[in-house]
């Protein structure tokens, strides 16, 4: 508890350093903050136009899909690499100042938090032109996601940053390991493809199509995620930070000497 | 007024040897096929059984040579580092002044670097917009603090460092070798601001290898080496026998003061 009193009298601190993060993003750039929607827009079109082809499904309903996975896995992405190099990153502070380390990584998942909300407004334009007769009461839950990505992403990112500081390998393995997983769920192809291959388990089994679902249900479907996506979501919320609790109570005090 | 206080009982640091071997899969395979071995890396004992305590009002100087523990002791009484042994209880708010070169935003304005350096230091904005007039006022370093902070000078980045850690509430000050930078009309004035701190009843510790700046700053001093309380008294008993111990011949051991920092 005193580590969350910790990490909230330095919150003027933290929230700076994530926006400076979003300032310097955004810097000297004729598109600025523009970017974060165009770029997963582009893409989204790009793929649905492709993949729809392929498997043979409307782009209508298919560019929502994709561009809610690729909202979603780009977060992911961005707040594993930049997540494990938090404190490697941060050390000018770490060095200098005592703050609750999990800051470095907070100040990480809010940057992309802001990129992802703003990356995921054409979704909602989308769907409601498309799709008007989705708007509802669900809608609420669909919103859950954001909460829900600061929860699953924050403790990640930060039992990434304590491994990663001491062995440096991860993020070479992380990428690895990330596309592997980008492979076997349903990010870009749809579920029922998994499904139709007799793969179900990796959809029902895998908390990214859960998490995904707490906003696709709504949008693209129209009706409330199921209480298993919640449950699934939390879950992995739960399961992290108990990790990242283990492996912080004895790394968080060494951390300073690998830097 | 305050009862701004360091105890320390017994302390014991040791950097870890696993953060400076090499672990890599090329020292892994060198290892395999050369038989001869590596020196070995063992653990650094920083501070070996250190005890002391400094109360409320004492100005602590800690003298010592490269590498004696001057630094690691300032940082382990900020609670930067973790100590294998001992005990260590820190009453009061500590500010501290290291590498001074830290934590400053190039790019940005000496005016901006105000805010955000108070914000690291874990101040509110308010406090910090409030404050900024004074901390302008006395780095006194004219139009330059409208200026990014890539442009600054070493100097110019300590008297922007000393202005700001100096005017944030904290009872105790920790300094490391930090005012020796600096013009002599800065010195003067930064120490005239410790001493204005100092008559607040407040607590300072600096690490110096200046004997003229302790001598001037301290009431007392603490003389490490190789992580061991060699002597704590006074500053003038201090002083003399550090130089009887650094100049003092035939122990030719002691003679080069050179060391990796």
């Amino acid at each position: 508890m005193d580590y969350f009193r910790g990490i909230w009298s330095a919150r003027y601190f933290w929230l700076h350093l994530a926006l400076s993060d979003l300032r310097s993003k955004w810097r000297r750039s004729f598109f600025g903050v523009a970017w974060s929607v165009i770029q997963p827009l582009g893409l989204t079109l790009l793929l649905s136009a492709v993949f729809g082809r392929i498997f043979k499904s409307p782009m209508g309903e298919y560019a929502p899909y994709i561009l809610s996975g690729i909202v979603v896995w780009d977060f992911t992405i961005a707040i594993s690499n930049n997540g494990s190099l938090a404190f490697v990153q941060a050390d000018a502070y770490i060095k200098q100042c005592r703050h609750p380390l999990a800051i470095y990584t907070l100040r990480i998942v809010i940057t992309n938090l802001i990129v992802a909300a703003l990356a995921s407004l054409p979704l909602y334009a989308w769907v409601l032109i498309v799709f008007p007769q989705h708007f509802g009461w669900p809608w609420i839950a669909a919103l859950s996601i954001y909460p829900m990505m600061l929860l699953i992403g924050w403790p990640l990112a930060t039992l990434l940053a304590y491994v990663a500081t001491r062995f440096r390998d991860v993020p070479y393995a992380l990428t690895l390991v990330l596309q592997a997983v980008w492979f076997v769920s349903p990010v870009y192809f749809e579920a029922r493809i998994f499904r139709d291959a007799g793969l179900n388990f990796l959809v029902e089994g895998n908390p990214i199509y859960h998490v995904l679902q707490l906003v696709r249900a709504p949008l693209l479907e129209g009706h409330w995620p199921s209480t298993m996506d919640f449950t699934y979501s939390l879950g992995a919320a739960c399961v992290m930070a108990a990790l990242a609790w283990a492996v912080g109570r004895k790394a968080e005090r060494r951390i300073v000497f690998y830097l | 007024m305050s009862a701004a206080s360091i105890d320390l009982d017994g302390v014991h640091l040791h950097y870890s040897a696993a953060a400076y071997k090499e672990q890599s899969l090329k020292a892994l395979l060198g290892r395999a096929f050369h038989r001869r071995p590596r020196a070995p890396v063992a653990d650094i004992h920083a501070l070996d059984g250190v005890t002391f305590n400094v109360k409320s009002g004492e100005r602590l100087g800690l003298l010592g040579r490269n590498g004696a523990g001057k630094t690691t002791l300032l940082k382990t009484m900020a609670g930067l580092y973790p100590i294998s042994a001992g005990r260590l209880q820190v009453n009061g708010h500590v500010r501290a002044l290291f590498d001074l070169s830290l934590g400053f935003e190039p790019d940005a304005t000496g005016r901006e670097n105000i805010l955000y350096r108070g914000l690291l230091l874990g101040q509110s904005p308010r406090f910090m917009r409030a404050h900024e007039a004074e901390i302008v006022e006395f780095a006194d370093l004219g139009v330059f603090i409208d200026y990014p902070l890539k442009t600054y000078s070493a100097g110019m980045q300590v008297r922007l460092a000393f202005a700001i850690s100096t005017s944030i509430p904290g009872e105790i000050l920790l300094l490391d070798e930090v005012i020796a930078a600096g013009d002599m009309g800065f010195m003067v004035k930064a120490r005239e601001r410790i001493r204005h701190l100092i008559g607040k009843a407040e607590l300072l510790v600096v690490a110096s290898h200046d004997l003229v700046t302790l001598e001037s700053l301290c009431t007392r001093v603490l003389w490490l080496d190789h992580g061991q309380v060699q002597y704590d008294g006074p500053v003038e008993e201090a002083i003399a026998r550090y130089r009887q111990y650094v100049e003092g011949p035939g122990d030719a051991s002691l003679a080069p003061v050179v060391s990796p920092t």
